[in-house]
């Protein structure tokens, strides 16, 4: 129980009613019980909201040229091996979320269960993570929409505009501001956007997929490259180093899948519904990843002139370079598709860091007024608003020091991800070990599998900071002969640390452990 | 009786309640405070689970409501309501409809710069959609006393009576005059009009209190009136004011108006069925008006009194 919620809870209420007051289970869990509503998703709709959560057409235009820069035509290996520490941490995840519901998520589970230091890392890693998700989406949806404002008018040269650095970055500030905005009013987007947005998405891809390999058939690709068995081969990525870094990235394309899991209580049928919207889930994106990274690596081959998907100029955004010779006119669509998607990540996107750092300045590990509310709009307001400051300084010190910002902000992204991922994974092992060998279902879900995915990613994280420290890594950007992609992991995990240990100081009750108990 | 107050915490959220509190004052009503949370969707992130989210929320919004009820007077009953529902309007009718208020009460704005009333998206929506009065506080009302006057604006069109019974019901029953209230814009021929609109108001209110006088339902349904008061002593505490002026706001600024007082006003000819909808004129008298403004629905007096004419309903306050 924690002192945080005896204080806070209202001592006279008048006649409360409504269904709001669920205090008496919070004697035994230590979080608030969650408000249940009746279940209003079936399974379409969870299917849709996972492949909304993952937004497959920007996924994949930020990830796939780095992923090819690393493994090459091994990219299908990766993209399928990728998603098996995905899949396992989920299991993880999934129990975390029943057993402790709560906005925090990664910061609560790893305080119960590692106590307050390393939970604060945890929470951080998660807020690192969507930080820079959010500099990458914008940065994203800012290329497409001078891409699309160039196919617009016919004019190639405003397409061009986004390489101009003061402009690049006010427009990106500018896409940053006005989702933060949209957050802070509470809005969010609708179903039916929802629906339409993923639908086009998934349209564009397979058009895009047909046109790719339409042009192979006849001649016309530009580096006809004959699909050959060796790419599922995951053990033909040339180094170890290679396959941690493609396996880190394509830990990035799953990443959202996991919602689907946690839907338990808003669908429909909550025995059945989660488990077959996970799957169809992961089908669809599986389909549609092997489909377009096929098709891009057949049309574009992995050369590293022109258009190949190796040639370091790609790498940040391969549609933007790829869709206009593989399309046609109908390019357009695809940065309309990419345009779409990504702003409404970016907007939805917000949604995380904001909560998690409310939630944390809830549990007293942050400063108060990051627990504020706005009582207008009944959203996080100074978390939303410092999440957006937090993600605009990230944009502009990557833009402003590494040659090619959106490869090496994933290449970052990939890394962050695995580290919290990570700890949430073994949060999950220690937390629950009391009950691990109680049944085989327990022992799978509560233990072996986010076990053996966290040790996972954490060896994906430390080989990957590792090879990182090399000046060559990523798009080759460095400082003081240091890889600037571990200059960006390293440097914001020790950020972390730090800013961690100016809140001991500040306020220590959450570090001795007095407001998040740890165990059960 | 009881009034929902539509809360939220902060300054126009102030004002409904003190509005709220002076309305109940004269009637012995309780108050009902409902504070409307957003539906939290997992529609968002898949690392912004709601479960978690909805427990901060409701823990806030609980809290608000606690420095709601201390704003309230002892003397006034009041309960407080969490209802979670993507739309506030939505949620404030559901909430008025199930509890069977008589009356919902809001804040209009707290963003009216140079003019009182600037009404928010709730506000307008509300007048859009509810079948009960809406009582509209303008920014920074903090009077907690009951009223002194009711004002009763009046248009120029056919059927200002049924507002006007249940203007005269309102006053009755709270005990306070009633001034009924004809606003002109003109340009030049002030005098005519204005003994033109001073007959229309006097034949009106003498309609209305033949047909009902204070025992109107609307406002007096737990009431046994006409013994009490007659139908002269209310006759006499009841005015009738023409005001013009180039504008209708300048005809609304000229006029003199109570701290503790409040205008009622009727709905627009597009509301449709039992609904509210705030006419330009209307809009334009909001903007300029100090005092609370009551919008009553434009059939709210027919589902008590059972009149068949339907042409017969109350329109908006000016033409």
């Amino acid at each position: 129980m924690s002192a945080d919620h005896a204080m806070s809870k209202p001592s006279q209420t008048g006649q409360q009613t409504g269904q709001h007051t669920g205090s008496q289970t919070e004697q035994q869990h230590g979080l608030s019980e969650k408000g249940l509503k009746a279940g209003s998703v079936g399974l379409i709709g969870a299917v849709v909201i996972g492949i909304s959560c993952i937004a497959p057409a920007y996924t994949l235009t930020a990830a796939l040229g780095p992923t090819v820069a690393e493994v090459g035509v091994q990219l299908p290996a990766i993209f399928l091996v990728g998603f098996v520490p995905m899949l396992l941490v989920a299991f993880g995840y999934r129990e975390l979320n029943n057993a402790m519901p709560d906005a925090g998520t990664s910061f609560t589970w790893a305080s119960r269960a590692f106590g307050p230091w390393i939970g604060w890392m945890g929470g951080w890693g998660l807020i690192a993570a969507t930080i820079i998700v959010l500099s990458n989406l914008a940065a994203v949806a800012v290329d497409f929409f001078y891409l699309m404002l160039a196919q617009i008018f016919g004019n190639p040269e405003l397409a061009d505009l986004t390489t101009n650095l003061p402009l690049n970055i006010a427009t990106t500030l500018v896409f940053i501001a006005l989702a933060c905005w949209i957050s802070y009013r509470g809005m969010e987007t609708t179903k039916t956007v929802q629906y339409v947005l993923v639908g086009f998405q998934l349209l564009v891809l397979a058009w895009f997929s047909v046109s790719a390999f339409s042009h192979v058939a006849n001649g016309t690709a530009f580096d006809a490259t004959a699909i050959s068995p060796d790419w599922f081969n995951p053990f033909a990525v040339g180094s170890f180093s290679a396959f941690a870094a493609g396996v880190s990235l394509s830990i990035f394309i799953y990443w959202g899948w996991d919602v689907t899991l946690t839907m338990n209580e808003e669908t429909k049928n909550p025995e059945k519904t989660p488990g077959r919207a996970a799957t169809i889930t992961v089908l669809v994106i599986v389909i549609i990843y092997m489909t377009v990274a096929l098709a891009t690596l057949s049309y574009a081959g992995v050369g590293d002139t022109g258009l190949g998907a190796g040639n370091p100029e790609n790498q940040g955004s391969i549609f933007a370079v790829l869709a206009g010779p593989v399309m046609g006119p109908f390019a357009i669509l695809m940065s309309l598709a990419i345009l779409s998607s990504s702003a409404a990540s970016l907007q939805s996107t917000f949604v995380s860091p904001a909560r998690t750092l409310l939630s944390m300045g809830h549990y007293r590990a942050l400063p108060q007024k990051f627990g504020r509310i706005s009582p207008t709009y009944k959203s996080p307001s100074y978390a939303t608003i410092a999440s957006a400051v937090a993600a605009a300084a990230f944009y502009v010190i990557t833009r402003t020091t590494s040659e090619n910002a959106l490869w090496d902000t994933i290449t970052a992204l990939g890394m962050m991800i695995c580290f919290y991922y990570g700890i949430t994974a073994l949060a999950c092992v220690w937390f629950f070990r009391a009950e691990a060998f109680s049944g085989a279902r327990a022992f799978f879900f509560k233990f072996l599998a986010p076990l053996l995915g966290g040790v996972i990613l954490l060896v994906m994280f430390v080989k990957t900071a590792y090879d990182s420290m090399d000046p060559a890594y990523g798009s080759g950007s460095s400082i003081g002969g240091v890889g600037l992609v571990f200059i960006l992991g390293m440097g914001v995990i020790l950020l972390g640390v730090v800013l961690m240990l100016v809140m001991a100081k500040l306020r220590p009750e959450f570090f001795r452990g007095q407001v998040l108990t740890r165990g059960h | 009786m009881r009034y929902v107050v539509g809360y939220s915490a902060n300054a126009r959220g102030h004002d409904a309640v003190n509005l709220a509190v002076s309305l109940a004052l004269g009637r012995g009503a309780s108050l009902d405070l409902v504070l409307v949370v957003p539906e939290v969707q997992q529609s968002g992130h898949a690392l912004a689970p709601k479960a978690g989210f909805e427990n901060l929320l409701t823990e806030q919004a609980q809290e608000w409501l606690d420095q709601a009820l201390a704003l309230v007077p002892s003397s006034v009953p009041a309960q407080a309501h969490i209802r979670s529902h993507d739309s506030d309007a939505h949620a404030l009718i559901e909430a008025a409809e199930e509890l069977g208020a008589d009356m919902l009460i809001i804040g209009a704005t707290s963003t009216g710069l140079f003019k009182r009333f600037t009404i928010g998206s709730v506000a307008s929506a509300l007048l859009h959609a509810s079948p009960v009065p809406v009582a509209l506080a303008p920014h920074g009302y903090h009077r907690q006393e009951a009223l002194t006057r009711i004002s009763c604006g009046l248009g120029t069109r056919a059927g200002a009576e049924k507002l006007l019974e249940f203007a005269l019901g309102m006053a009755a029953n709270r005990d306070v005059p009633l001034r009924v209230v004809s606003l002109l814009a003109l340009d030049g021929d002030a005098a005519d009009s204005a003994d033109a609109a001073r007959e229309y108001a006097a034949k009106c209110l003498a309609d209305a209190l033949a047909a009902g006088g204070p025992a109107v339902p609307g406002e007096a349904k737990a009431e046994v009136p006409g013994e009490a008061k007659t139908e002269a002593q209310v006759e006499a505490k009841t005015e009738i004011v023409v005001a013009h002026g180039r504008s209708i706001e300048e005809a609304v600024d000229r006029l003199d108006w109570e701290d503790g007082e409040v205008l009622l006003i009727g709905s627009s000819r597009l509301a449709k069925g039992r609904s509210i909808f705030l006419g330009s004129t209307a809009g334009r008298i909001l903007r300029a008006l100090p005092v609370p403004m009551i919008v009553v629905p434009s059939d709210y007096e027919l589902k008590h009194l059972n009149h068949s004419a339907s042409s017969d309903t109350p329109r908006e306050a000016q033409q």
